[in-house]
């Protein structure tokens, strides 16, 4: 119980029921990551004061650059503060459930899709649709691509290289990634900077 | 494919892109349907669109390309195979200044999300070739991309509303 105390008193203690229903709660949510994020920040920090808007916003930008999709590294960091490994246990189960549940739902419908007649409806509804939403993605991604800037001249050399010399995928993006890290660091300096300025 | 290999690659790819969604789709589209053909580019956009109407995590579809490989075996193997990487988290909360400081690090994850704008745009092309055989989806594209783009419809009612045109042309021509 001692060694309680040293958490309390950075932050409310947050049970492992409490920890279950919360992240059970963001994996309802919809709109994906942003969605889930804006139930965190309301049951963690506004309701509980279990983690202060500094602590959340610090951990969210660590959740980033984990290679696991944000969403799961946040509830293994909330799990594993609030209940150590068996925490991060609960708060992956519960924020994982309510999607795997669904997906797996809905990939069995297709199974029963695929011996009726309503099957030769999907190429007209929504494999097209599920196409736009692709495009759809890809454009969020890329505020910084759709301007003349060297984002775009790798975006572009990306798309070329994948559709006319068919070079695989995988390498393009470590390329690219290997690229970005000696040649859009100094422009992310400049932006930085004119944040800096623009906040003054 | 074995189970095994096909978890492996899954966990590769999402370590690649960051457990991004959508990035992962030209690598599984590469990989599960041109390469080792076992997944049919309508499935890959099936499990896609399920990715886009559920609550949670956005690349737990890969539990839906996992379930039509190998049923429930699948779909856990391949959510575990996304799922575990999250630990390290752990590590990465003790060394966050360290890395949260590097720019090398900062540019190495622009460059990545860069670089996957053209190969999701290429993957479109890729599999729009093989999938829009017949004159009605080329209405149903666009159409998805005004009403969830510029008139900021909400996914289902979209999906609904594209899914009737599609229906209603059909009956028509």
């Amino acid at each position: 119980m001692k060694s309680d105390g040293a958490k309390r008193q950075r932050g409310a203690r947050v049970t492992r029921g409490e920890l279950f229903s919360i992240f059970l709660r963001a994996g309802l949510a919809f709109g994906g990551g942003l969605g889930i994020l804006a139930v965190l920040e309301e049951e963690l920090v506004d309701k509980r004061r279990a983690v202060t808007k500094e602590e959340f916003l610090t951990i969210y930008g660590i959740g980033r650059i984990v290679p696991s999709g944000t969403m799961t590294a946040l509830a293994v960091a909330y799990g594993y503060r609030f209940g150590g490994l068996f925490g991060t246990v609960i708060a992956l189960a519960a924020l994982s459930i309510p999607v795997f549940v669904l997906t797996v739902a809905l990939t069995i419908a297709y199974h029963y899709l695929r011996n009726t007649r309503l099957f030769d409806l999907l190429p007209v509804t929504i494999m097209p649709a599920a196409l736009a939403l692709i495009i759809v993605a890809a454009l969020k991604l890329g505020k910084d691509v759709f301007r003349p800037s060297r984002e775009l001249v790798i975006a572009c050399s990306a798309f070329a290289l994948a559709l006319f010399l068919r070079l695989n995928p995988a390498l393009i993006l470590l390329v690219g990634g290997a690229l970005g890290a000696f040649v859009l660091q100094k422009v992310e300096e400049e932006s930085d900077a004119r944040e800096k300025e623009s906040g003054k | 494919m074995s189970l095994w290999k096909l978890a492996l690659l899954i966990a590769l790819f999402n370590v690649m892109t960051f457990g991004n969604g959508p990035v992962m789709i030209p690598l599984l589209q590469t990989h599960l349907v041109e390469g080792s053909r076992v997944l049919t580019e309508d499935q890959l956009l099936y499990a896609f669109t399920i990715a886009r109407v559920t609550p949670g995590q956005a690349n737990f579809y890969v539990a839906s390309v996992g379930y039509m490989l190998y049923g429930m075996p699948g779909a856990i193997a391949t959510t575990l195979a996304i799922i575990l990487p999250g630990y390290i988290m752990i590590p990465l909360l003790h060394g966050y200044e360290y890395l949260h400081g590097s720019r090398w690090i900062r540019g190495f994850t622009q460059g990545l999300t860069v670089t996957s704008v053209g190969l999701i745009l290429a993957a479109v092309v890729e599999i729009a070739r093989a999938t829009l055989t017949q004159p009605i989806a080329w209405i149903v594209l666009p159409a998805t991309l005004i009403l969830t783009q510029l008139l900021k419809w909400n996914i289902f009612v979209t999906l609904a509303v594209v899914g009737c045109l599609g229906l209603l042309f059909r009956w028509l021509l």
